[in-house]
């Protein structure tokens, strides 16, 4: 079975600006797929280049096998895409944008008017198909341009941060869409600023950053890469008071934040710091009210492989 | 791939085509600066330039047929395009699985259809307030067709220039109108220009629209319909050819 999605050395220079450079992954069939960077990290252009709307300068992309470049109308057949912004027709109803996108996307008229009808319940908007557009609310117009993306039931969707600033009704029932229709055997390439989104909802992520890709893997094991940000939260009871200081001297602890209460303590060992720990409290007479050991969060991994690759670059 | 799924081909773009014809029609055809550069515009220059001026009338209704036509036709485009650019509504034609040149043949018509409209109903209006007769009816189809197709896609031409205000496309696009109206036998006589001028009037498009205007109602034209017929053809395959090539090139 092709994969979804497979990219090798795809580059794009803007005169001396690399905004890709050289990347290459593959997304299989079936899997949610995200996509992360910072702002300016290649991100956009690299979507763009995916879908047709840039020619790269060097490399190629592949859709399910076909040659975006050079067979654009077939690849792009496979996909649905929703833009960062919802660029939906606001003179239009969202009935007609529904309609209009699955002309140009040659489904035929009764399927078109079924599926229509299908995605304007599925996302609520049933009740306003005859309503203009340029009256809904921002939710409501990335539900609509979702429902565009999905209007020729693409195997491939791309989304380009599609739950960017809305509320949160709108972004549990734009997840359960995603979802569904990814259990239903849609490939979802999506791209966020939200780590959490993507932890939760993605199968493997990839991170890029000055347009290299730096790290490409599932959530649970990018976290795993990043040891010294594994950390102990810890509360305690009793006639002593704990110290960041002296919390900070227990051996393999790096660093020590304390809110709510709690001690955080981040360590690249938390066997060796949890024995340290039980030492320091049995010593200053406090007794333990709580522990849990956690690992690093996905925003975490993201933050030390943007910064280190920026640190490398630097240097 | 064979005959049958060519044609399918063809049918599916042809599809797509009218598709955003149709909805430029819905979303442009009653914007605010159409109104004002297609219809009022092209009324405004045309009385000011003819009314108390000794001019028969079998010269200045085509004049004022062509002149409608060119503005209304040359509007949607770089009405629509900014637009649509601005809210990204662009980018969704251009990854739509649809040549590139569907997306422009579909701007192009629903150009051409407002420019279709807007002359007819001039015409209509002129023939029994006037009391003007028709001397060619192919004259007219033709000038009226060819004319829409060929204005519309100056006016697309340009829109695919990379701005996201209409008023850009539109400060450009009179800054190219404007001389041709002098130029193209709209108020002057082509024949009554002096020699530079009837030179410089062979390079624009609205001289051979009109020129098939003037056959429809006087029934002489300084040029054959067919050279006229060729010339718009041309003109309109070139605009096509220069505006894929700046979109190519401005998208990167």
């Amino acid at each position: 079975m092709p994969n979804a999605v497979e990219l090798s050395g795809l580059t794009k220079a803007y005169g001396a600006l690399l905004a890709v450079d050289h990347i290459s992954f593959r997304v299989p069939e079936g899997e949610i797929f995200g996509f992360l960077g910072p702002n300016g990290a290649g991100k956009t252009t690299t979507i763009r280049m995916l879908t047709g709307l840039v020619t790269p300068t060097e490399g190629t992309a592949k859709i399910f096998g076909l040659d975006i470049q050079n067979e654009a109308k077939e690849a792009k057949r496979c996909m649905g895409i929703v833009w960062e912004e919802s660029n939906v027709y606001p003179e239009l109803s969202a009935w007609e944008n529904l309609a209009f996108a699955g002309e140009i996307y040659h489904v035929a008229k009764k399927r078109r008017e079924t599926r229509a009808h299908e995605l304007l319940e599925m996302f609520g908007l049933l009740a306003r198909k005859e309503d203009k557009v340029g009256g809904f609310s921002k939710g409501m117009k990335r539900r609509v341009a979702i429902s565009m993306a999905l209007i020729n039931s693409p195997r491939l969707l791309f989304l380009d941060e599609p739950t960017s600033g809305l509320d949160v009704q709108s972004n549990m029932m734009i997840r359960d869409v995603i979802r569904n229709e990814n259990r239903k055997g849609t490939t979802v390439f999506l791209t966020t600023h939200n780590i959490e989104e993507a932890n939760q909802m993605c199968d493997r992520v990839a991170i890029i950053n000055r347009g290299k890709i730096v790290a490409i893997d599932s959530p649970e094991n990018l976290r795993k890469t990043i040891k010294s940000a594994q950390s102990i939260e810890v509360s305690f009871y009793g006639t002593g008071e704990p110290s960041e200081g002296e919390l900070r001297m227990i051996q393999s602890v790096s660093r020590v934040i304390s809110s709510g209460g709690k001690f955080r303590l981040f360590t690249d060992d938390p066997p060796v710091a949890l024995e340290g720990l039980w030492d320091y409290a049995r010593k200053r007479g406090l007794r333990i009210m709580g522990v849990n050991t956690l690992g690093p969060t996905l925003e975490e991994v993201y933050v030390s492989l943007t910064s280190s690759a920026e640190v490398g670059r630097r240097s | 791939m064979d005959q049958c799924a060519r044609r399918l081909m063809f049918l599916e773009e042809l599809e797509a085509a009218w598709a955003i014809a149709k909805k430029d029609i819905k979303i442009y055809y009653l914007k605010a600066p159409t109104l004002m550069f297609a219809i009022l515009f092209p009324f405004a220059m045309f009385f000011a330039f003819a009314v108390g001026r000794e001019v028969p009338l079998n010269t200045l209704i085509p004049g004022l047929v062509s002149i409608t036509v060119f503005f209304s036709a040359s509007s949607i485009g770089p009405s629509a395009l900014p637009l649509e650019r601005r809210i990204k509504a662009y980018d969704r034609l251009v990854s739509a699985p649809i040549s590139p040149y569907t997306v422009i043949i579909g701007k192009v018509l629903s150009g051409a259809i407002f420019g279709l409209i807007i002359g007819s109903l001039i015409l209509a209006a002129s023939l029994p307030i006037f009391g003007m007769q028709l001397s060619n009816l192919l004259g007219l189809l033709l000038g009226l067709v060819l004319a829409s197709l060929c204005f519309s896609m100056l006016g697309i031409m340009l829109a695919m220039l990379p701005r996201e205000n209409p008023g850009d496309v539109m400060l450009l696009l009179n800054f190219i109108r404007l001389p041709l109206i002098f130029i193209s036998g709209i108020f002057i006589k082509v024949d009554a220009l002096p020699y530079w001028g009837q030179a410089v009037s062979a390079f624009s498009p609205l001289t051979y629209a009109n020129d098939l205007m003037r056959l429809a109602f006087e029934g002489t034209s300084a040029f054959s319909p067919l050279l006229s017929t060729a010339v718009l053809v041309g003109f309109s395959a070139a605009f096509l050819y220069v505006g894929r090539r700046i979109d190519m090139r401005t998208r990167g």
